[in-house]
């Protein structure tokens, strides 16, 4: 009696709890969506401040933010994703996106009409975020470009008006400016300063003609006039002292030297206006044109939230991202990081620094196609480190440039066999 | 008959039962992998695709991998001049600081053991703020006077010379410890008997510490050795392995490979060389400097 009495309460309880289960699902399951997450700066909190009203009207909905620096943040999504337990959202860059795509869960699956949603963001950012099959595998959240940040203090200190001169000029039209300009100007010791990256250092490629794969992407071809050209010029600046060699051969920050005063421009990403807005307070900066080699080029990128095959909490994690990537939200987020928007219809009104955007938008406009094609390639992503290193022997006096692109190309076929 | 069993067990099973968690914990956690990244090292492998075995395919190629035996020269450089200094010096302040004879002793063992309670991320944080070409504190101060700067970590030799001066600093505070600790156990009348035998400072450090020191010297060359052949954060911070190669070791080249190119297989095959070096040399070390030491 007391057998049946206890297999009785069980099924009670079970079948109580299976109601109970049924109705919660009825009313919005709570759900506690994983967010892997970098910061160039303070990204996390405008993205929580960005959808916290969608946050407010789905209280079902709760947010377990992982912050990883971006020097690890590859290698610990990697390892999430091959280790089966990848984050419902994550926020990706173009660099990120080649290597992590084909674990991309496509858009096409969750929406309706997946080329509307593809329509209402930049060709270049939907170009980043597609898939060898054509799908649209993450929602594109700001827009970069590689652009020239100058000291406009120390230009109109050596009487030079900057905006005049930047209008066309050239490398070669540059390099005797600057001498001007680090000569009107005691604590000042450089002419230019640029990032410690491939990406980076692709923009001077690029204006010299250069490329790094061939046509059709099937093979690396950085064995070309224009990336030799680009390599010879960035040795010949090095050791003429107009760019410090602190920076490629020593790892130090070109922002923190720009900051300092120490160099007269900076090449580097647009989200640096964000930083300079914030940091320099001792001398006017602004954005300029980049100087002209055989063409004007900068190099696109971006930045996008994606969610992930076997994530756990798909659904709920593309609602989510939806709406981050709507009109309203897009355009308080750009504004508040001080990002271009990903979208065509976006209309921001940033606090200050507009005409430093439109610089970086003018550079974006002038920039060839291929440029973004060829960074969302995954097999040059796996060679960037190494062409960074042939390039630093290059500048060390190891290896001519003409050896540094033989050896990148034998490098890199081993990935595109 | 019974009572034999119950020695038996007490001597060899028991033991074994205590050993057991240790030894689980090592088996999984160290024994496991191990063996898993041999059989990895026999693969191409992606961390996205299915792994494909190639047989030698991998040494093969890293026998004709000019970057990787330039990492191997400047590993065993880099552990060369880091061990035997760190030796030295460790056993230089321990032999000044374990007597309790000076006056804040204690404090000079605190303050010179406090670096290497940190991690070293943030040691090379802190060293490249000092040894930074343009906007390093050693470098101002020397503008400031007069002088010009010092390429610390954008000349080639400077900058291994600078990364094994830092590793020093945060190590051997550490290793002073277990000196101090080993002087301390070295019985004081065999110092008296050689003070009356007549025997001078020099004989007495050569005839007595020296040797009874023997096995902790041992320890901590072990120690250090391994830690110098697998440092990695305290170079990526301070230099990324730079300028060019100068200070790129294996361990650097690894990650790398494995987790920039993509390359888990290869890696593995790296990684299997590393641990062979690592073997031969604590086996050449037990072999010089591993005697039985005798008190009596």
């Amino acid at each position: 009696m007391k057998k049946i009495l206890g297999i009785l309460l069980i099924l009670v309880l079970v079948s109580t709890t299976v109601f109970a289960a049924g109705t919660k699902e009825e009313t919005g399951k709570d759900v506690t969506l994983s967010v892997l997450w970098f910061n160039d700066a303070n990204e996390d909190e405008i993205f929580l401040n960005t959808i916290d009203d969608y946050l407010q009207a789905n209280p079902h909905v709760k947010l377990d933010m992982q912050i990883v620096a971006y020097s690890e943040y590859d290698q610990k999504l990697k390892l999430m994703i091959s280790g089966g337990n990848p984050p419902d959202v994550a926020r990706i860059t173009t660099n990120t996106l080649s290597v992590v795509v084909d674990s991309l869960e496509p858009i096409d699956n969750h929406v309706a009409d997946i080329e509307a949603v593809k329509a209402q963001f930049l060709p270049s950012m939907v170009a980043f975020a597609s898939n060898t099959k054509g799908e649209f595998v993450a929602y594109p959240t700001e827009a970069t470009a590689n652009g020239m940040l100058i000291n406009k203090s120390a230009f109109d200190k050596a009487g030079i008006d900057v905006d005049e001169v930047s209008k066309d000029w050239t490398w070669s039209e540059w390099e005797s400016i600057v001498k001007q300009v680090v000569a009107a100007n005691p604590e000042m010791k450089y002419g230019l300063t640029v990032d410690f990256t491939p990406h980076r250092f692709s923009t001077l490629m690029y204006q010299f003609g250069g490329h790094f794969l061939n046509k059709d992407q099937s093979n690396m071809e950085f064995n070309n006039p224009g990336t030799i050209a680009a390599i010879k010029w960035f040795k010949h600046v090095h050791d003429a002292g107009l760019v410090p060699k602190s920076v490629w051969l020593g790892s130090e920050n070109p922002a923190e030297l720009f900051q300092a005063g120490l160099v007269a421009g900076h090449i580097g990403g647009s989200w640096n206006i964000n930083t300079y807005n914030k940091n320099v307070t001792d001398f006017e900066w602004k954005a300029v044109r980049m100087p002209k080699a055989e063409i004007n080029s900068s190099v696109p990128g971006g930045k996008f939230i994606a969610s992930f095959k076997g994530s756990k909490n798909q659904e709920e994690a593309f609602k989510l991202m939806e709406a981050f990537a709507d009109k309203a939200h897009n355009e308080m987020y750009s504004r508040d990081t001080f990002n271009i928007p990903s979208r065509v219809d976006a209309q921001v009104t940033y606090p200050s620094n507009s005409d430093d955007f439109e610089v970086f938008l003018e550079e974006l406009k002038v920039t060839p196609a291929f440029t973004a094609n060829e960074w969302k390639n995954t097999n040059l992503s796996k060679v960037t480190t190494y062409i960074r290193e042939q390039i630093v022997e290059v500048l060390l006096g190891n290896i001519s440039a003409e050896e540094a692109v033989t050896n990148v190309d034998k490098k890199g076929a081993t990935y595109f066999k | 008959m019974k009572q034999h069993t119950k020695g038996n067990f007490h001597q060899t099973a028991a033991p074994l039962l205590f050993l057991l968690p240790n030894i689980l914990i090592f088996g999984l956690f160290i024994i496991v992998p191990a063996i898993q990244g041999l059989r990895m090292s026999f693969t191409e492998w992606g961390v996205f695709t299915t792994p494909r075995f190639i047989g030698f395919a991998n040494f093969v190629e890293l026998a004709q991998d000019t970057v990787f035996w330039k990492t191997f020269s400047n590993t065993i450089v880099y552990s060369l001049f880091t061990v035997s200094l760190i030796m030295v010096y460790a056993l230089a302040l321990a032999l000044l600081l374990y007597k309790n004879t000076i006056k804040g002793e204690k404090i000079f063992r605190s303050l010179f053991y406090i670096p290497s309670l940190l991690s070293m991320i943030t040691v090379g944080i802190a060293w490249r703020f000092i040894l930074g070409d343009e906007m390093g504190i050693i470098n101002y101060l020397l503008r400031q006077s007069g002088g010009s700067g010092i390429p610390w970590l954008t000349d080639g030799n400077l900058a291994m010379v600078s990364i094994i001066g830092v590793s020093i600093w945060a190590q051997a505070g550490y290793y002073m410890i277990i000196l101090i600790a080993g002087l301390q156990a070295i019985p004081l009348e065999l110092y008296e008997a050689a003070t009356i035998d007549g025997a001078s400072t020099t004989k007495t450090f050569t005839a007595i510490t020296l040797p009874l020191l023997r096995s902790t010297l041992l320890v901590v060359m072990v120690l250090s050795t391994i830690a110098s052949f697998k440092a990695y954060e305290l170079i990526s911070v301070m230099t990324k392995g730079g300028p060019g190669y100068a200070t790129k070791l294996i361990v650097q080249q690894v990650y790398q490979v494995a987790f920039l190119e993509d390359r888990m297989g290869y890696a593995s095959a790296m990684s299997i060389v590393l641990m062979l070096i690592i073997s031969i040399f604590t086996l050449v070390q037990f072999k010089f400097t591993g005697k039985e030491q005798d008190y009596e």
